[in-house]
């Protein structure tokens, strides 16, 4: 079974607005600008380090395979570097689709198991109202709109609803 | 800010809160009393007259010579936080208030929304969302011997360790809430603890108790989800976290019976008990 991916011309790892740590062979990132919190194997970190604007996927496959001491296919590099994409760690738009094939799931996450995996684990960091304790309807409801107070607490009585000021009247309310 | 300064402020308190500073003022020196039992734990007296924040609560109520009754009303600064009839409810709103600026704001510190316990000089971090069954695992290993910390937050320091935050423990049941003072949990921990075990575990009655390892990276973003200053202290956050997930385990799953989950968390941080990757 083959499928066609989004594959990557030479891309450029974004440097701005980030924030970079290492822990245990991955690489957490922390985007400034959109708030989202990312974790990077320790291959995709390698393929999003060497994103120079200049090496294409396969000459990125080609550095890869002689680093791991393992044969790493384009496709598996564009796995990767479609990843970073989606997680806005490159510069410039999304890549466009060039129609390739690719092998089938199986197979590519067998050779990026192979390499220590590809994955690209992303959060919506929470503003500091939602990773708060729940407040209840009421409660919510005796909060002023208008206020950095009613951002975004869950609320307790209400499930997948936040304590917003948005489409609320004088007072906060329970919206999703 | 002028306008509220100029109104009739009877009494106030400064204390401060784990580094932040904040002044409670009032128009009833009576109702101060009932603040200062609001106030986050381990408030004590502030030695100055300066705060990072001032709230004020101005007491309303009826007004016979005018036949009209007044809104109970709450300011953060300038800042309008609550205008209500129901005294209670301003000054819940102001206890909800205070614990959240604290979290957000205390400097070297960030407070994740976790439950914590201390054994044998380490700590288990239990951080999740309301209604996930934090309180309730927190009371069943301060049961089984463990020290109690926090069932609200984790209040972590630049060397990952956890400090305590003994507010009443809030035990949900029947649709209700009960506080249980940390005295009757045999009292809370004092000292900073090192994060031997994170764990987020959501309640479920017919979970098994198959905890999944993570591995740093993806322990650290579980831990992010519930980080107060997420936002506002990326940077400072990230790299405590990192700290803690770099020597505790962080594990994700199901928990039925709290009192069983207990024993296996002891269990795994004795290392008597191994968890699958």
């Amino acid at each position: 079974m083959t499928r066609k991916v989004t594959w990557a011309p030479p891309r450029r790892a974004r440097r701005s607005d980030l924030v970079v740590e290492e822990v245990g062979g991955e690489t957490l990132v922390y985007d400034l600008e959109r708030h989202r919190a990312h974790c990077l194997s320790a291959t995709a970190a390698w393929v999003w380090r060497h994103c120079d604007g200049k090496s294409t996927a396969a000459e990125l496959a080609r550095r890869l395979s002689r680093k791991t001491g393992r044969e790493v296919g384009e496709d598996v590099v564009g796995v990767a570097l479609h990843r970073l994409a989606r997680a806005r760690l490159l510069d410039g738009a999304a890549p466009a689709a060039e129609g390739r094939t690719l092998a089938s799931r199986r197979e590519l996450l067998r050779k990026a198991a192979l390499i220590g995996g590809l994955s690209v684990l992303s959060i919506a960091a929470p503003s500091a109202g939602q990773a708060a304790t729940c407040i209840t309807r009421a409660a919510c409801e005796a909060l002023v709109n208008g206020n950095p107070t009613c951002a975004g607490q869950p609320c307790c009585d209400v499930a997948g609803k936040f304590c917003r000021s948005q489409g609320c009247g004088q007072t906060c309310c329970c919206h999703v | 800010m002028e306008k509220l300064d100029r109104l009739g402020w009877a009494d106030g308190l400064n204390v401060v809160a784990y580094g932040v500073r904040i002044g409670v003022r009032t128009n009833r020196p009576e109702v101060l009393e009932r603040v200062a039992a609001l106030l986050p734990p381990g408030s004590r007296p502030a030695a100055g007259p300066v705060s990072d924040r001032i709230v004020s609560v101005l007491v309303g109520g009826p007004d016979p010579g005018r036949n009209v009754r007044r809104f109970h009303l709450l300011y953060s600064d300038a800042l309008m936080l609550a205008r209500t009839h129901d005294l209670e409810e301003a000054l819940g709103r102001l206890a909800d208030h205070l614990q959240l600026y604290v979290a957000e704001a205390a400097p070297r510190r960030v407070f994740v929304h976790a439950g914590v316990v201390g054994w044998r000089g380490r700590a288990i971090v239990l951080p999740g969302v309301s209604y996930s069954g934090k309180s309730t695992l927190v009371a069943a290993l301060v049961a089984a011997g463990a020290t109690y910390y926090s069932d609200e937050y984790a209040v972590l320091d630049g060397r990952g360790r956890v400090h305590p935050f003994p507010r009443a423990l809030q035990s949900r049941a029947h649709g209700g809430t009960r506080s249980i003072d940390p005295e009757a949990l045999g009292g809370a921990g004092t000292d900073p603890l090192p994060v031997r075990l994170v764990a987020a575990l959501r309640y479920s009655p017919r979970a098994r108790w198959r905890p999944r390892r993570l591995t740093a990276g993806a322990g650290v973003l579980e831990m992010l989800a519930h980080a107060v200053p997420a936002r506002g202290r990326p940077r400072e956050v990230l790299a405590t976290l990192r700290r803690v997930a770099s020597v505790a385990p962080v594990i994700t799953g199901g928990r039925a019976e709290a009192a069983e989950a207990a024993q296996r968390l002891l269990a795994t941080l004795d290392g008597a008990e191994g968890v699958t990757r």
